[in-house]
């Protein structure tokens, strides 16, 4: 019998898990499509994100119409009536192409989520791995901090530091960002959400410090930095990864929010959350406009909490139960290969 | 039973005739809560610093200066007549002193006297405050000075608190200066008001209504001014009571919301033009019975800095305004705008249209080309309300088409203007702005907007920084005759003139709207063409 690495089991599992595997397709296929956006902008719609076309006409098989109506009405989806052109329509009384705007759009929702996510993730195992491993006033200082941040309402926090970063900006020290930098929505997505990712790894590194493992590295001599980042944080692996798909997810809703709002990605960028804001104001008469961006933060999103679930599922020895009551399979016959 | 039925009637009738006597002229209801909303909170609650078309529709009744505009719709609307003065100034020959008397017995809200005194009391705070107003009331004898050392009073006022005159002396003659002292900026507070901003906590009212309440950002409420129907209500008779009790007035974000409430009736005006992709679907639905097109002399244009590079260069600017196409900022407006590019608008005396810059893209680069700006990195502003932030988002994509790199910064409209009028703020290199007349007078499109002496610290009005000595003279000769047909051929001249130094990008007069409840008796509603919608003349129906 083969000895199996954890790592492998876990990979066995989730790939027993159909449910997260369709959408991690579902995911890859979002990213494809947003990863694609040059292409369709330069080759098919011939347009970029943020070219108004208010004035212009575009054939419609053979027929002249306006992107922008002399009411201020744009054009709707034209599917590929135009040759691509306005796939999706027209964005609003700019007449820019919604199809071109979506995938621009994607690729910043997508990097707010992951970039914000990956700094929370950071400095959230930082902070847990000194208050965890040193204890002491080490970790009366950080938990301390830590709470004074929890104590505020996590969406009342972001849309007050949105607020007072969209107007100047944020100058602290060397940093220097203006006010519509991509930077602002992610430092705050990511410093309010540190919190909530602290504290479970810091409860996670108290428990992890007390094995065996550590007190053997630690009498062969390793320091403390050895210690947390050689010993404890490869253990803590699992959780971080799934720490980090659910943040993704929890971190582009949170984006979609302020910008929607008009505190979070400032134009000229334009995020999902920014489109539906724009698509608001449209609604009466063109739905579409706030329909389609919703429809892609709902599928994305749902992708990366049910991948994240999986994860979960496949990482965490405890919920064992729940994948042989989904999967049918027994640890005994995930090993027994 | 005759004589019963005899009384029945008897009572009938005077049920009848009292029901009709409490319903006033116009046969509506008197007394009640008016609700309205606003897209965004005025600039301020306080009669010396707002200088918005927000700030002075909400004030326009609770804070009386001497002289005030008729409360009319149009035309009529844009006459000055006497509001705490007793009658209009008389002026001297030389046309250098004004003289008038405050009326008798009138007091503020909270009921401190009204004293003659208040008044140079009030044009101080102005010059303490660095108000946008105060440059209006820089030539008065002795305010220059006052306005940079704030010490000793300004002595060109002279008053009487026993007799209630007021003489004003002027350093020059001035053809505006009726209409100056008709402005929100000069109503008069008591001497004490401190010289701060007084938005959270406004000052005691003159007027029909005062301000009971205030929560900046949310929300404000009036009440009848207790004092108006004690003594300054019989005392000017040019400035009606009013028909509602109470008014409270909400900031609703989303100009549909403000809609989708008042089809509902849940409230029963909004300050705010209907949003443009509703817009016709209201006025198809609504005009005539809640719905009314306004058309108050506005202009809507891009300011360029002709201070900084690349807009140092005359022929950069020139380059933007061929680039600019106003048949696409009227689509952008969905039809409220009416394309213009020059500064007089339409219904501004001396106005004759003219286009210097008819839209040539191709020309733009051209001359872009040639002049060859060394510095192409510009930051576009504009505030966040519809349309207004598509505007800007437009002038930022046709200075990128034309060859600049250009960076689009969106603030709230709340405090927009502020913010670029600030010469604290960095990178103000152009952007979106409006004007609405102060009063119906050419000069008010020049002199705050393009005069030199108007670029200020802050509440800076004059935001392309235009500051052409030549011109300047011109204005301030222009300024000190009386309005007539030579005084409008010239101001017709100024006009081309200035656009041919192109330090904007006009692109035309936007038309406002009064939209109702089902509950108001539209036809009642006023629209002052300088003060906007006048709240006294609400009335339910």
């Amino acid at each position: 019998m083969a000895g199996r690495s954890p790592w492998y089991l876990a990979y066995r599992r989730l790939r027993r898990n159909r449910v997260a595997l369709g959408f991690s397709g579902l995911f890859v296929a979002i990213v494809v499509f947003v990863g694609a956006a040059p292409l369709w902008a330069n080759h098919v719609a011939g347009t970029g994100p943020n070219a108004t076309h208010t004035t212009e006409k575009v054939e419609v098989d053979g027929e002249s119409r306006e992107v922008v109506n002399r009411e201020g009405r744009p054009i709707g989806p034209l599917w590929l009536g135009a040759g691509g052109k306005f796939f999706l329509g027209a964005d609003g009384r700019l007449g820019r192409d919604e199809m071109v705007r979506l995938m621009y759009g994607g690729r910043i929702s997508l990097f707010v989520g992951f970039l914000s996510t990956l700094i929370a993730i950071v400095l959230a195992t930082t902070l847990g791995l000194l208050a965890g491993y040193y204890r002491g006033w080490a970790d009366t200082v950080i938990s301390r901090s830590l709470d004074v941040i929890w104590a505020f309402p996590v969406t009342l926090l972001a849309i007050a530091l949105g607020l007072a970063l969209a107007t100047g900006g944020l100058q602290v020290g060397p940093l220097d960002l203006s006010s519509n930098s991509l930077w602002i929505p992610i430092l705050i997505i990511a410093f309010v959400y540190t919190p909530y990712m602290a504290r479970p790894i810091r409860g996670e590194v108290l428990a992890l410090r007390e094995k065996e493992f550590v007190e053997a590295a630690v009498s062969q001599g390793a320091g403390p930095l050895r210690v947390m980042f050689g010993e404890l944080l490869p253990n803590l692996g699992s959780t971080l990864i799934v720490f980090f798909t659910l943040g993704v997810a929890q971190n582009m809703l949170l984006e979609s929010m302020l910008s929607f709002l008009g505190v979070g990605v400032q134009a000229p960028n334009t995020s999902w959350g920014t489109m539906i804001g724009e698509g608001f104001e449209l609604i009466s008469t063109a739905p579409l406009l706030t329909v389609i961006p919703g429809t892609m933060i709902l599928l994305t999103v749902l992708a990366i909490n049910i991948v994240g679930d999986g994860l979960r599922d496949a990482l965490d020895p405890k919920s064992k139960v729940r994948i042989e009551a989904r999967t049918g399979i027994s640890e005994s016959q995930g090993t027994a290969v | 039973m005759r004589k019963l039925q005899a009384a029945l009637v008897v009572v009938a009738l005077a049920m009848v005739a009292l029901s009709l006597s409490s319903c006033g002229d116009s046969g509506g209801e008197e007394g009640g809560t008016l609700t309205g909303s606003y897209a965004s909170f005025p600039d301020y609650l306080d009669p010396a610093l707002s200088y918005t078309a927000e700030g002075w529709t909400a004030m326009y009744n609770t804070y009386l200066p001497l002289l005030t505009y008729k409360h009319a719709d149009g035309e009529e609307g844009a006459e000055v007549v006497p509001a705490l003065a007793e009658s209009l100034p008389e002026v001297s020959k030389d046309g250098k002193t004004y003289s008038l008397t405050l009326r008798k017995g009138l007091k503020y809200s909270d009921g401190t006297p009204v004293k003659a005194s208040d008044f140079p009391a009030s044009i101080e705070r102005l010059f303490k405050l660095n108000s946008p107003g105060s440059p209006f009331y820089i030539e008065i004898v002795g305010a220059e000075e006052f306005a940079e050392t704030k010490k000793g009073g300004i002595p060109g006022i002279k008053t009487d608190d026993q007799t209630g005159e007021i003489e004003i002396e002027l350093t020059a003659p001035s053809g505006t200066f009726t209409n100056e002292l008709a402005m929100l900026f000069a109503a008069l507070l008591p001497a004490d008001t401190p010289a701060k901003s007084l938005t959270n906590d406004p000052p005691p009212a003159t007027g029909p209504y005062e301000i009971v309440s205030s929560d900046p950002g949310q929300a404000w409420s009036y009440a009848r001014n207790p004092q108006w129907a004690k003594a300054n209500g019989d005392a000017i008779p040019e400035v009606p009571e009013g028909h509602v009790d109470k008014i409270e007035i909400s900031v609703v974000r989303n100009s549909a919301t403000q809609v989708n409430e008042i089809e509902r009736d849940k409230t029963d005006w909004m300050q705010t033009l209907v949003p443009a992709d509703l817009y016709n679907q209201v006025k198809d639905k609504y005009e005539g019975t809640q719905f009314r097109v306004e058309r108050p002399i506005n202009l809507y244009y891009f300011f360029m800095n002709t201070t900084q590079a690349p807009f140092d260069d005359v022929k950069v600017r020139q380059a933007v305004n061929y680039a600019v196409d106003t048949e696409a900022l009227e689509r952008i407006y969905a039809g409220t705008l009416t394309a213009s590019h020059q500064i007089l608008p339409e219904g501004m005396p001396g106005h004759e249209p003219f286009d210097l810059y008819p839209h040539d893209m191709a020309k733009a680069k051209a001359m872009l080309e040639e002049a060859d700006p060394s510095d192409r990195d510009i930051t576009v502003w504009t505030d966040d309300e519809s349309p207004n932030n598509e505007a800007g988002a437009y002038f930022n994509d046709v200075l990128n088409k034309m060859g600049f790199n250009a960076t689009l910064k969106t603030l709230g409209a709340d405090n927009y203007f502020q913010t670029i009028g600030n010469a604290n703020t960095p990178d103000v290199d152009a952007g979106w702005t409006n004007w609405f007349q102060d009063y119906p007078h050419p000069n008010n499109f020049f002199q705050p907007l393009l005069a030199g002496e108007s670029i200020a610290p802050s509440f800076n009005t004059n935001v392309a920084e235009t500051d052409v000595p030549e011109l300047n003279a011109k204005i301030d000769r222009l300024r000190e005759a009386q309005l007539g047909p030579e005084q409008e051929e010239e101001y017709a001249a100024l006009d081309r003139e200035y656009m041919e130094l192109a330090p904007w990008v006009p692109y035309g007069a936007n038309t406002t709207s009064t939209f109702v409840s089902s509950a108001i008796d539209l036809d009642e509603v006023i629209f002052n063409p300088t003060m906007g919608q006048d709240l006294t003349s609400f009335q339910f129906e």
